[in-house]
């Protein structure tokens, strides 16, 4: 056992994360058919966890020493595999984004799934969902860590299908456990490489001078192995594909996978181990340019997609994309600053359309617009902050996190990464807006075309009298304030991550400022070309892209990726893989099965003659065994 | 000693295959059960011949043993073979099939 903290740190945290633990295992065993229960008693659990976190962020707001806590768990022969808390910065912030996050999700999701046959069911999931990610948050180990890596995709795959009548939606949780699970075993590869060289996996020896030690050869291999579960966790390219499809989950879930927790999960372990990464300059380049693809990828994806849902996924895997880059490169504020602002703004975002979604039950941008979608005036606010805050306009949190990341970008001697990053800022700021404008303001004519069934103009929306409203609009109404509260704090959360003396990437020199006034610049042409093409009173509403017919296509499938995988699935793996798996089970292993299943009842047969009820065989077979022993030991 | 270890361990030797032999061999409850004491004998003689060559009384308590051991089942043996007898009317082993 090894500490170097107080004993009252060690048990605030073993509450917060016990606490949606317990409220799992209750809710799953007592309480399957009392939703409003088991709803009380997992808001409760994340409540606590709540407090929990933020007790811990005020006790330890002088940043300082990480403060370690381990006992042993496993032992076998002279490996040790030590279980318990590490609590620094890092993932004491992490830890209080993901309470925050489920917490206010959870009590959205009040109103949200109101009504639902699996109320309970779905919130026994959300508990077990908001204990994984704590736990991971505070894993000391890579062992543990990926204990809880797995934990969370479990319960996301869960939650993605959790609909599970719908076919869709199965197929959905599926695609997302089977792509991460790809990225996972090269993870656990890479875990075990590291442990084979260094003999532990704590992160702080691995950040620590020990790693340094290690060849570089075997750092950049490590490295580019768990990068590898990195890019399944956190959908970069090339396994990005899953996370559209995981819209099929309940929106509340879309919000809290794509926020804080899921796909969070990667981004935070890449800065979890940013020390030992930046080991390795060969992979720290590959991590930035494969950041940089999956966000212009995704970029493109979104500025066609008319599902709402859709747009604000693909608009996750680049912003996904730009914290990897701005962490390639080498920003570690900037990285986790922007993970931190995304959590709030694309929950915000996430949860707005969750409204309209549950309002007017259709995901589709266009029909959203007609039927009336800026009467919701809550949301609809909430929704431009958050969109606002995704393009990077200025007073917002997402300003602030995108100027970090451009003048760590700038910094870089190859000036073709700044270019991609500002390409990206425009594109962001294109397709969010897009969304506003569409929604804003809608066409008369396609208000016509709309069904007239839920008549939703004249539903009191003021919030007054309908509680499931209430209950999705204030979690709504306490983002947005993060939202824009969040980048004033800059300052004092680099001194609490880095500490007051480290120097900043940003550096009030030229170049920098330079940058940042193009991104905003870039930023607010991506307004006024959406506005331009979507808003303009007369506008033709269709988008740059889509007049050239070969992009569009290209964009919708999405750079036909899942075509790809499809081929590669049906081809190489279906006909060739399995059918030699195929074969080799029905060969080899059924047929040596089989032909000992047919040798044992021969033998049977034979020995079942000695037991045919005469005392003198059986003797005669003791004295002959006992013969044969004597010999045997003798010689 | 006179005679040498070596002969008594031929004697118990001898005995104790007689002993399997009569055991194996023989249709009959009564001899297998003789063939077994000859077999306890033979171990027993075996052991007596040891404890006097080591100039040890550890042998020869165990034949005392061995002794006890033979008496208890030669009566329990010929309890269960006398209702035997009253059931099938035979001594061969081989009509107590009851259970195939």
């Amino acid at each position: 056992m090894q500490m170097t903290g107080g004993h009252i740190t060690v048990s605030i945290v073993t509450l917060a994360t016990l606490a949606p633990f317990a409220a799992f295992l209750v809710i799953l065993l007592f309480m399957r058919s009392r939703p409003r229960l088991s709803a009380g008693l997992s808001i409760g659990a994340v409540i606590l966890s709540f407090a929990c976190s933020v007790l811990l962020l005020i006790l330890h707001r002088a940043g300082g020493e990480a403060v370690q806590y381990t006992s042993r768990w496993m032992v076998a022969g002279n490996i040790e595999v030590p279980f318990g808390y590490l609590i620094d910065p890092l993932s004491l912030l992490m830890l209080v984004i993901v309470a925050t996050i489920c917490l206010l999700v959870q009590v959205y999701s009040l109103g949200y799934m109101a009504g639902d046959p699996g109320f309970s069911r779905y919130y026994a999931f959300m508990s077990l969902f908001s204990w994984a990610m704590m736990s991971l948050t505070v894993s000391p180990t890579l062992f543990q860590l990926y204990i809880f890596w797995e934990l969370v995709g479990l319960s996301s795959y869960l939650l993605i299908g959790f609909w599970y009548e719908k076919f869709s939606a199965t197929q959905a949780g599926k695609k997302a456990f089977v792509m991460t699970r790809t990225g996972d075993t090269a993870f656990f590869i890479g875990l075990l490489l590291i442990f084979l060289h260094l003999g532990n996996i704590g992160i702080l020896q691995l950040n620590g001078p020990e790693a340094k030690a290690l060849s570089p050869n075997v750092i950049t291999l490590a490295a580019l192995l768990i990068f590898g579960g990195i890019v399944g966790k956190s959908a970069q390219f090339p396994l990005m594909t899953w996370l559209p499809d995981a819209m099929e989950g309940p929106t509340p879930v879309s919000a809290l996978l794509h926020s804080a927790t899921m796909v969070a999960a990667g981004v935070y372990l890449f800065a979890r181990l940013f020390p030992f990464f930046s080991l390795s300059p060969t992979a720290m380049s590959i991590f930035l340019g494969i950041g940089t693809i999956s966000m212009l990828l995704a970029a493109t994806m979104a500025m066609v997609s008319r599902d709402i849902k859709k747009v604000w996924a693909y608009s996750t895997i680049s912003q996904l994309g730009f914290m990897i880059m701005a962490l390639g490169a080498g920003g570690y504020f900037a990285g986790v600053f922007h993970l931190t602002t995304h959590a709030g703004f694309k929950a915000l975002l996430f949860l707005c359309s969750g409204v309209f979604i549950h309002h007017f039950h259709t995901n589709d941008i266009f029909e959203l617009g007609g039927l009336g979608g800026r009467a919701l005036k809550v949301p609809m606010i909430c929704l431009a902050i958050a969109a606002a805050a995704l393009s990077g306009i200025p007073p917002l949190s997402g300003y602030f996190s995108k100027e970090a990341i451009i003048g760590t970008l700038a910094a870089l001697e190859n000036p073709v990464w700044l270019a991609a990053g500002l390409a990206g800022i425009f594109l962001t700021a294109y397709y969010a807006f897009r969304v506003i404008f569409l929604l804003l303001l809608p066409k008369p004519g396609e208000t016509a075309q709309a069904p007239p069934s839920p008549s939703p103009t004249h539903v009191s929306l003021d919030g007054g009298g309908n509680s499931e409203y209430r209950f999705m609009a204030w979690p709504l109404i306490v983002l947005a304030g993060v939202t824009v509260v969040l980048g004033l704090l800059e300052n004092s959360l680099r001194d609490f991550l880095v500490g007051p003396h480290a120097l900043g990437a940003v550096a009030g020199d030229e170049m920098h400022a330079r940058a940042g006034y193009l991104a905003l610049g870039l930023a607010a042409s991506g307004v006024v070309l959406a506005w331009f093409e979507f808003g303009r009173h007369g506008s033709s509403r269709i988008g740059f892209v889509e007049r050239i017919p070969v992009l569009a296509r290209l964009f919708a499938e999405r750079w036909y990726l899942d075509h790809f995988y499809r081929l590669l699935v049906g081809e190489v793996i279906d006909k060739g893989i399995s059918y030699l798996c195929y074969k080799n089970d029905n060969k080899v292993i059924d047929g040596s099965i089989d032909a000992l299943c047919a040798g044992t009842v021969e033998g049977g047969r034979i020995t079942a003659l000695l037991n045919s009820c005469m005392i003198q065989y059986r003797l005669l077979t003791i004295f002959a065994v006992l013969v044969f022993l004597a010999l045997y030991f003798s010689f | 000693m006179i005679v040498p270890f070596s002969h008594v361990l031929v004697l118990s030797g001898i005995l104790f295959v007689l002993g399997v032999f009569c055991a194996v061999a023989r249709r009959n409850l009564i001899m297998i059960i003789l063939g077994i004491e000859i077999m306890l004998n033979a171990a027993a003689i075996a052991f007596i011949g040891a404890s006097l060559r080591r100039q040890d009384l550890d042998g020869q308590t165990f034949v005392l043993f061995i002794l006890a051991v033979a008496a208890t089942e030669v009566s329990v043996g010929l309890a269960i073979i006398v209702y035997a007898f009253r059931r099938t009317g035979s001594f061969d082993p081989g009509n107590f099939n009851l259970m195939k």
